[in-house]
């Protein structure tokens, strides 16, 4: 009799804990998938602008940076333009740049989005998309958060509002981390 | 009396000496070294996840990115970099998730170890079992699911059947 519990009590416990890892996984939101970059010192690169110079990310240290990878024909990118060109109008004086990185795009295709849309942040192109696999970039739109001394604080993934970009700039402007 | 092997003990020493035999052939498959450096970026490929491919490896999607990874692949190794500093390139920036088969360290480990323990325990399940078996069985008597304690209409069926045996014998 006890020996038929402790058979049931195991098989039990086993169940309820295929369960709890099951229920765990799947109820996991993909899109949250924790980055590795976080709290490390982001990548450097340097890479040509679509209409200006080139740019390297490690002579904007001292400075908090937006990289923004976006494209063209990404509609959520579109969706999200506008959020970043309030924040970049907002934070552009007080220390805070805001870099489009054009990823899997034509130069042409990028060129004319941005001239249509008025997106007034500096664009650089990512031709071989190193500096997206360097940020194990999954999908666009993608925006890390890089701090004053070029530590990533934050991965945002899919479309941000200025809210949400507000909230991470603001405290690194102030001096502080996140 | 001397048992032999029932059909269940059997069963559970194919499935222990299966897996064995299977977990000895990946191990030894794991070993094959590629010989040029496109079966190497080939090889390298297939151990990495596509990052915006849904279950395929970066060998096998045909998108952009899995290219260009590709390529970084055959550029990493025309420098100089092992595999294993390639791979650790792709884990820094997407994490463990970029591998097609967890890593040997941490959570990871359990598919590699699991496996093992389960048919080490289930070979000692079924030595314990045979020594069991195996023992011999001191009395001929019911099996023990039979040994409850009899009922009083039982007991007194017994004493009925054994008082007629012994008018039957006087």
């Amino acid at each position: 009799m006890r020996r038929r519990l402790l058979l049931l009590g195991t098989v039990v416990v086993a169940v309820l804990a295929v369960v709890a890892v099951l229920a765990t996984g799947l109820g996991r939101d993909p899109s949250a998938t924790a980055s590795p970059l976080v709290g490390r010192a982001a990548p450097d690169f340097t890479l040509g602008g679509i209409d200006g110079p080139a740019v390297t990310l490690s002579k904007l240290r001292g400075q908090v940076v937006l990289v923004n990878f976006w494209a063209s024909w990404c509609t959520e990118c579109h969706d999200e333009q506008a959020a970043l060109d309030q924040t970049w109008q907002r934070y552009r004086d007080s220390g805070m740049v805001l870099l489009g990185v054009d990823f899997q795009d034509t130069s042409d295709g990028a060129k004319d989005y941005k001239h249509q849309s008025g997106l007034t942040y500096p664009v650089v192109e990512d031709k071989d998309s190193k500096t997206a696999l360097a940020y194990g970039i999954r999908g666009i739109p993608e925006t890390f958060v890089i701090d004053r001394t070029g530590r990533i604080v934050d991965r945002i993934i899919g479309r941000v509002d200025a809210e949400r970009l507000a909230g991470a700039v603001e405290p690194l402007l102030k001096g502080g981390t996140q | 009396m001397r048992r032999g092997w029932s059909a269940g003990g059997l069963v559970v020493v194919i499935a222990a000496i299966a897996a064995a035999a299977t977990l000895g052939l990946i191990a030894v498959r794991g070993h094959n070294q590629p010989e040029s450096r496109a079966q190497q970026v080939q090889q390298i490929a297939s151990g990495l996840h596509c990052p915006i491919c849904k279950d395929l490896s970066v060998a096998d999607s045909p998108a952009p990115l899995a290219q260009q990874m590709r390529q970084q692949i055959d550029q990493q190794l025309a420098a100089g970099r092992s595999p294993d500093q390639i791979r650790a390139g792709f884990v820094a920036a997407y994490g463990d998730s970029v591998l097609m088969s967890p890593p040997r360290h941490g959570l990871g480990s359990t598919a590699y170890y699991l496996p093992l323990a389960v048919v080490l325990g289930g070979a000692l399940v079924v030595l314990l079992l045979l020594r069991r078996w195996r023992q011999p069985s001191t009395v001929e008597g019911p099996e023990p699911d039979d040994r409850a304690p009899l009922t009083s209409a039982q007991r007194q069926a017994l004493r009925r059947a054994v008082e007629r045996l012994r008018e039957e014998e006087a």
